[in-house]
This record gives structure tokens, sequence and C-alpha cells, in this order.
């Protein structure tokens, strides 16, 4: 299954609640891109470190929030070692861990973090059980 | 999905210091009693002999609502919602739950709380489900199968508390949807502002917490030891240092003079030695200084200075027993330990305040600075010009005006400062009631609900995800 398959037929569907991710991706721990939906504000580099070193030290982020491309996010927190979770009004994000990548969804309004965070860690869960 | 039009969801508060319950969409809450639980251990002859469904080691839970009903043997509940349960402890007790029920002295009557002394989150998990029982059944009459549960959880509450709550709430209770939401989110909802530094002053603790757009931050949660408790302990070492003893109710009885009609002979009683435990006498002492410290004190609007301040004119308050004590400097001294958490150690015997938690004894304002500083840079601002004053503690007059000026005079200078509390007396006490109250009834909220299925299906680690 090609990785730009999780995201459109994983990431970008229809969710419990009612509408949809407005862009989600998946990249790897250390920048580079592996499939991003159409719309999803690219991650440099820099950004993906910022992600990786918050998720064992969340504080880090806490401060600075959470940049993806040109979209800034305050940081509501996470799980520490697994995810962070971001809002900006009534938009949202969700950056789970994997063990080599990070699979991020982006929401805005009409949709509850609570269906992002469902959808985009159990698609991270199920990549960690299969080693990735 | 579930509530909105048709069914009501019920909004739990279980704090501390009392227990704040009724149904979304009301002004305020039907239920309201301390989270203290009477528990009177039995042996375990007696234990076994009374167990019935023949489990061996069975819990029963006991409601005695009439304190007026001199019988002192609890009345066993008759229908079928009581259970009981196998338990893997060695004694058995009998419970308490409710303002009538515990303040009834009984022999042997130990006072318990659910929350863990180090912690601060639920730990007697037994008596959690007995509170939730008695507030369901017992004082709001419904059937819990039928209404959504929306439970106020504390800011730093940890995985393993939520996943049991949910686990107790849906195994024993079945309602068809629950929620967990954060104390401080609800405060802001109560407030009516989505973002906001709310500071809640509570009875075992004061908690400093970030809310942006309605959600936690979670770094933000700064703790601090002071707390209605250590300011009522406080009040009563003064009290107690002067020479007064203060009786609980059951230790006198005052009857009216027959030669001066008016006035009052006051006996004191001993019969109650020997069969009182020790908790239930620092119980109900408390709840007498608790109510001076509420009626006398207010908080000083500069600086507490001693020589100042001994020159004001003391006020008289009246014990329950009719002793009447004049308290004068104390009056601002008590409060002040907020701001200046070193006036503690000024009170004599302050060095046996327990503080298993190793929390620190932060000053509300410190809380509140070190709180915006773990904050997203951008919403620092909004902060500032937002902080919510929660807590029944925060209702002493004038703490409003002196944390906006100790606040004012730390904060960066550009930064606008408003502290915000509700001058409503109930808005303040059931601040986060009412918020629960506010999100239940939101049209948009009925996606959020975490439903009986969900959890059936994928467990109670699902609320980590549903209810960040």
């Amino acid at each position: 299954m090609s990785w730009q398959s999780y995201v459109d037929d994983h990431l970008m569907v229809e969710l419990p609640g009612g509408g949809k991710l407005s862009s989600a991706a998946i990249y790897g721990q250390d920048g580079g891109c592996w499939a991003q939906s159409a719309g999803f504000p690219t991650l440099d580099a820099d950004q993906a470190k910022v992600f990786v070193s918050g998720f064992s030290e969340p504080g880090s982020v806490a401060a600075g929030g959470i940049k993806i491309g040109d979209r800034k996010f305050i940081s509501i927190g996470g799980i520490p070692g697994e995810c962070l979770r971001g809002r900006k009004g009534a938009a949202g994000c969700c950056v789970k861990k994997t063990n080599t990548a990070m699979v991020i969804g982006i929401y805005d309004e009409g949709v509850q973090g609570g269906d992002c965070n469902v959808i985009v860690e159990n698609l991270g869960d199920y990549l960690i059980g299969q080693n990735i | 999905m579930y509530g909105g039009d048709e069914v009501n969801a019920i909004v739990i508060d279980l704090g501390a210091s009392a227990v704040k319950a009724g149904y979304a969409g009301e002004e305020s809450p039907k239920v309201h009693f301390p989270s203290c639980v009477g528990a009177i251990t039995r042996d375990k002859d007696a234990a076994e002999a009374k167990a019935n469904g023949g489990a061996g080691d069975a819990r029963d839970v006991e409601m005695a609502e009439a304190g007026a009903d001199a019988s002192t043997t609890p009345k066993k509940e008759s229908d079928a919602g009581s259970k009981s349960k196998a338990n893997g402890s060695d004694a058995t007790r009998d419970l308490y739950v409710g303002h009538f029920a515990l303040n009834y002295r009984r022999e042997n009557m130990e006072v318990v709380s659910p929350f863990d002394e180090e912690t601060g989150l639920l730990s007697d998990w037994d008596l959690v489900e007995n509170i939730w029982r008695h507030t369901l059944t017992d004082r709001l009459h419904i059937d819990p199968t039928e209404h959504p549960v929306l439970l106020a959880e504390p800011n730093f509450n940890s995985k393993e508390c939520r996943e049991k709550s949910l686990e107790i709430l849906f195994e024993t209770f079945q309602p068809p949807a629950v929620f967990l939401a954060k104390n401080a989110c609800l405060s802001s909802y109560s407030a009516g502002r989505p973002t906001s530094l709310v500071l809640d002053v509570g009875y075992k603790s004061t908690v400093a917490a970030a809310v942006h757009d309605g959600y936690l931050l979670q770094k933000s949660v700064s703790r601090s030891r002071l707390g209605g408790e250590i300011l009522t302990d406080c009040m009563q070492r003064s009290v107690e240092s002067k020479g007064v003893n203060v009786r609980p109710r059951y230790a006198f009885k005052r009857t009216e003079s027959k030669q001066n009609k008016g006035t009052f002979d006051v006996k004191d009683l001993d019969d109650y030695k020997g069969t009182t435990t020790e908790s239930y006498h620092r119980w109900s002492v408390e709840q007498i200084v608790s109510d001076l410290k509420e009626t006398v004190c207010r908080a000083s609007e500069n600086v507490f200075n001693e020589e100042e301040h001994a020159n004001i004119p003391t006020v008289a308050y009246e014990l329950p027993d009719g002793t009447e004590i004049q308290v004068g400097s104390d009056r601002f001294k008590v409060p002040e330990i907020l701001f200046n958490p070193g006036l503690v150690q000024t009170f004599p015997g302050a060095e046996a305040i327990a503080n298993p938690g190793g929390l620190p004894m932060q000053s509300v304002t410190s809380l509140v600075m070190e709180s915006i500083a773990r904050v997203d840079v951008d919403v620092r601002k909004e902060l500032y010009n937002g902080i919510i004053l929660a807590g029944g503690s925060s209702m002493l007059p004038n703490v409003r005006e002196r944390l906006e000026r100790e606040v004012l005079e730390q904060a960066p200078g550009q930064a606008r400062v408003k502290v915000i509390a509700s001058q409503n007396v109930m808005e303040r006490k059931f601040g986060v009631w009412i918020g629960g109250s506010i999100l239940a009834s939101l049209g948009s909220f009925q996606q959020c609900w975490m439903s009986k299925q969900e959890y059936e299906e994928k467990g109670a680690s699902l609320i980590h995800l549903k209810a960040p």
C-alpha cells in the first residue's frame, strides 16, 4: 500500500462526528515527506526537529507552539512520548509519533478535536504495530 | 446524538471539599454535599452474619437520610440498585454519605475522603462509587441508564484515574454516554471566556491553569498546597492559642435557663468521649472554624502589616456553644497566607501542618505568573487580560482586587491585567459545575460524548483521544 493511499483512504475520510480533516500527511521524523494531501502546508526540516524533541519534552513546544508550514497552533499538550496536539481558534492539529514517522492531521471549523485525534492516532498505532 | 432537547445530561463535580451535581442546562446544582464520607468498620464476624447474597466479604451501603430519625441502626437499601460487591479488604465498612448522615455522630465513625492525600486524585474507588450512587439514586432519583453523565475532573488528572472513572461509571451505572471535562475548561465556559487563566482556589490545593479556546494548555497547570484547608487550620490554631476551646456540636448541650429567660446554660456532655473518632472530632471542629473564617475574614488591600492591622477594631463571632470570641488582625492575616505563604509559620504549631503531596506552598500570585510563563508567547497577553477567579476559597472579600494589584506589579509593562470574579456567590462557588451545565447543553458538544458502545468496543483508553 502506498503512503499516499494511507493518507487519502485512511485519513482524509468522513469522520464520525461529521466533516473531514482539512489536510493530513505522513512525514518521516527526519523531515522527509512520505505523503501529504493537497493543501497540506509543507513541513520543513527544522519544524520536524521541533516535533521530534517535543514528543519527549512537551515543554519545548509549549512556549513556541506547533508550527506546520506557515500555520501556527497553540500547543494544548498531548501524551508525552506519543503525540502532540494543538489548537488555533476553531482549528487544530494532531501530530502522532510512530517508530520512524509522524502522522499529522489538521482540521478546521466544523470538526471536533476528538475526531481528529482518533483518526490520526489510530493510524499511528497501526503503523507502530507494523514496526514503521 | 444524546442530550439536547429531550434528555438532560447529568453533571457531577466531585471536589475535595464537596460534591456538586445536577441536570445540565440548569443554573445551579440541585445536589450539594460534603465529599467526605462517614465510615464505620465492622468486625469480620458481624459482617459475615450480615452479608447477603452469600458473598463472603460484602460491603453494604447504608444511606441514613434523616438525622432526625433517632435510630442509630443504618437502614438497608431495599431496591435492587444497591449491589453488594465482594472486596479484597479484611473488614467491611458501613458508609454514611451526605449532610444528614455525616452530621449525626455515630460511635467509631471515621471521616474518610475518596481522594489520595499525596496525589490529590481519586483513589478510594469504593467510596467514589457510593458517592455517585448516593448522588444519582438517592438525591437526583434518576435511572442512570437514561442520562449521559459529564464528570468534572482535576486539571492534573492521571490516565489511570480517568480510565478507572469510566470503568466504574460504565460498568456499574451504565449511562448511555460519558464525558470527562477539565475543571479549568468548565470554569472558563462558566465565565463566558474561551481563553483565560483560571485560578481555582480550592480546599486542598490551589491550581492555576491556562485555557485557550476552550482547551486546557496542559503545560500551564501549576499547583500550590495553599487552599481552604490550610486557611481554616491556621484560623483554628490562632483561635485555640488564645485559650478558646472550640466545642463540636455533639460535645455540649444548651438549654434556656429557667431563672433568666433569654440566657442559656451550657453543659458539657461526656457520653461521646471514647467512642468518637479523632477524625470525626477534627472534621466537626473544622466545620465550625470554617464558618468562622468565611464570616469574618477579608483580604487586605495592601500587603499585610502586623503593626498597622493591630489597631483594627475586632469583630465578634458567636460559636455554636454560645462562646463569643473577638477576632482582630487574624481577619486579615489568614487570607494573607494566600499571597504570602511565609505567614503560615507565624501561627502556633504550624510545623505540624501536613504536606503529604510535597506541593510547594506557593503564593497565588506566583502561581499565576508561573502558569502564564509556561504558555505560548502569543497567548500570554490575552491571559493577563482574563484571569478568572474560581473556587470556594476565592470568595473571601477583596481577594479579587488584591490579586489584580499584585499581578499588575509583576506583569510585563505593556500587559493589561484584569481579574474577573463573578459577583454572584453561586457562580463562584459552583463555577465548575455551571460550566459543565453549559457545556453539556451545547448543540455542538453532542458529538463529543463517548458512548457506551464505544467503551465496549474500544475500551476506556479511547477517552484520552476523545477528551484530551
